[in-house]
């Protein structure tokens, strides 16, 4: 993915740009906002990394004055403010996403991908499938090679969560954010305990993996 | 009706309006007692004064004619009185009357009241009693019916002014006291919306102005003051943020490259620690932010249920880890004003404290009932002396700083729980400690 950084700390820039660039992204980055608009609004990027604290114009500046613009380019901020109203303020400035610093690199790479590899808000898909899963939407069941799984709402948006980054790697914390609604850390293995029951009710072959220090995928079992 | 009643009668424009009416009351009882008193007094010297002239008078034509004379004079005078106000006796020796238009007085000398038994009402006259030489007594006397007219007329004018007086100063005491009301209760609104995070509210105030104006004027500045001080509050924590977390997430970074290249224990202390300083940093702002109050702004209507649901579900994992059960008992349809983030914060750090001050493999409680949440374990709990210290900062009791934590846990429950009016009490649980938070009422 080709994808543009705007971060005003150099060191902090150098360590994405190399984790980016390790993940194999082309990343461009620039140092203040002014520049960071030019340049997002001239050339076809799939991601937007920007940091809120900027020279010149600051982060969310640039994104709402990017989506007057028309720029639908989705857009992740980064932010070393941990303010209670901060992450609602960037996500209505137009921000498709919102990551504290200090955050792992892992975390910062599968919010790029699930961001980059949206699907289209038109393309809405119904059915939601990996291998012989398959969660309707419509008719909120979930099989697997035709037998009906019962699940827990809670189980049930795990999995529709999980289906739809189908392929990428999800991190406890996004599954924390997007399954439970929680946007601080508390110390719970409640991630760890809804994902092993739901495996239990998928069975074998098993569909998620554990990726250890970043996260979970799901996809089907390589042949 | 009645409440709104009683509400006026509790305002400051009730009592300046009664104490306005007493005043005028008792000023025109005073001016209307006096004018009376000394009216009637005058009135009643005159009539003293026109019976010494006439005793004069007729002692004067007693001298110069005796007793006839003085006869024929009370004649003369009695037909000249149109009035009939005027009274006279001329009496012999004997009692037997010579002249005049008394039957029978008292043979009272010098002055006396005396009762009259008219035709037409009865009444009082004044009356001055001479012995005359050889005997013979005269009565001169006056109608007090006059004196007692005037006075009931300044009775009836007193009367006609106080009641012009109590209703004048009903109305003006309600006029004033109306504004006064009206203007506390502006202050009031006012006051209340920055209460509730509208920081950028400020009281009306005319140039120039009244007393009220030039209080609303200082509570402005004291406003501008306070919003000043929070928006350094808030430049504060942007820069502790920018110049501090970013190098220490730097560091953090370095250390992290450094682990991976070379792997050891030390490095990965280090990159720990260096994660406590970043989270002490972060409790330490939310804490200040919390307590500023600006976050009652962007309150809404919370489903507590939901929330204490979630928190339940957090950390039943992290119980059983423990080997401890955590029961929830929760009411459904509970709502309250707030921050729904916040809220669902202080209770999860509220379960977690128990959860690890808990016995290990005892059960943790949460609870919630219409009007509050109880979170219980059946732990050591805290000695009742030591009770208010735990929501201090950095506060931690000496038997629990063997365990993790930064101290700030319970710091930032009691400022949510003071930014939504939710009243914190610890209590002994028999064993173990129970948080009991009262909801505000609604």
């Amino acid at each position: 993915m080709r994808i543009l950084l705007v971060e005003d700390d150099a060191g902090t820039a150098a360590d994405i740009v190399r984790a980016l660039s390790g993940a194999g992204h082309l990343v461009n980055h620039v140092a203040d906002g002014r520049q960071g608009l030019l340049e997002a609004i001239g050339a076809g990027y799939d991601v937007l990394v920007v940091d809120r604290m900027l020279p010149a114009l600051d982060g969310l500046g640039l994104v709402r004055a990017l989506r007057a613009a028309g720029v639908a380019t989705p857009a992740l901020i980064l932010t070393a403010r941990a303010g209670i109203g901060d992450r609602v303020e960037g996500l209505d400035a137009g921000a498709d996403d919102y990551l504290p610093k200090p955050f792992a690199i892992a975390e910062l790479l599968a919010r790029v991908n699930a961001l980059g590899r949206r699907p289209a808000l038109q393309a809405e898909p119904t059915v939601l499938r990996v291998a012989d899963l398959e969660l309707d939407l419509l008719r909120r069941t979930a099989t697997r090679g035709g037998q009906r799984i019962e699940l827990q709402p809670r189980e049930w948006r795990l999995l529709e969560f999980l289906l739809r980054h189908a392929g990428r790697v999800v991190t406890r914390t996004m599954l924390l954010e997007g399954v439970w609604d929680i946007h601080f850390d508390p110390r719970t293995s409640v991630v760890e305990t809804h994902v092993s029951r739901l495996r239990g009710k998928l069975g074998a072959p098993d569909l998620i993996q554990t990726l250890r220090g970043s996260g979970y995928v799901i996809r089907a079992p390589e042949a | 009706m009645i409440a709104a009643l009683r509400r006026w009668v509790g305002t400051t424009g009730f009592r300046i309006t009664l104490l306005h009416l007493l005043l005028t009351l008792l000023g025109t009882l005073l001016l209307a007692g006096i004018g009376y008193w000394a009216t009637s007094r005058f009135a009643a010297q005159q009539i003293a004064a026109e019976i010494e002239r006439d005793v004069g008078v007729l002692l004067g034509a007693g001298r110069l004619g005796g007793v006839p004379s003085i006869a024929l004079s009370i004649e003369a005078r009695i037909a000249a009185d149109r009035s009939l106000t005027q009274f006279f006796l001329l009496a012999g020796p004997d009692g037997g009357r010579i002249a005049g238009n008394l039957a029978v007085a008292p043979r009272r000398l010098g002055w006396s009241t005396i009762e009259l038994d008219t035709a037409t009402q009865d009444s009082v006259m004044l009356a001055f009693g001479t012995a005359l030489p050889g005997g013979h007594f005269l009565l001169i006397g006056r109608d007090l019916a006059p004196v007692r007219e005037l006075e009931a007329r300044l009775l009836g004018a007193a009367g006609w002014v106080g009641g012009a007086a109590i209703l004048l100063a009903v109305g003006g005491g309600l006029l004033v006291g109306r504004s006064v009301v009206r203007r506390a209760a502006e202050m009031e609104r006012a006051l209340a919306l920055v209460e509730a995070g509208r920081m950028e509210t400020r009281l009306a105030a005319r140039p120039g102005g009244d007393e009220f104006d030039r209080l609303a004027r200082r509570v402005n500045a004291t406003l501008d003051r306070l919003q000043a001080s929070m928006a350094a509050l808030r430049q504060v924590s942007d820069d502790i943020a920018h110049d501090l977390r970013t190098p220490l997430t730097r560091l953090r970074r370095r250390l992290e490259t450094l682990a991976e290249a070379t792997p050891g224990a030390a490095l990965e202390e280090a990159v720990a620690e260096c994660d406590r300083i970043l989270e002490i940093f972060a409790a330490l702002l939310r804490i200040a932010e919390v307590e500023s109050g600006a976050r009652r702004a962007a309150f809404t209507a919370v489903d507590l249920s939901a929330v204490v649901a979630t928190v339940a579900e957090l950390h039943a994992s992290t119980a059983l880890e423990r080997g401890q059960v955590l029961v929830a008992d929760i009411a459904s349809g509970v709502t309250m004003q707030g921050d729904r983030e916040l809220l669902t914060q202080m209770l999860a750090n509220l379960v977690e404290n128990a959860i690890r001050h808990g016995r290990a493999d005892g059960t943790v409680t949460l609870a919630l009932h219409d009007d509050g949440i109880t979170v219980s374990d059946d732990g050591p709990g805290i000695p009742a002396e030591a009770r208010d210290l735990v929501f201090r900062r950095f506060h931690r009791l000496d038997a629990a700083r063997a365990t993790p934590g930064s101290g700030l846990g319970l710091a930032l429950v009691a400022a949510v729980a003071g930014l939504h009016g939710i009243g914190i009490a610890l209590e002994d649980a028999m064993p173990g400690l129970r948080v009991r938070l009262a909801l505000p009422a609604q």
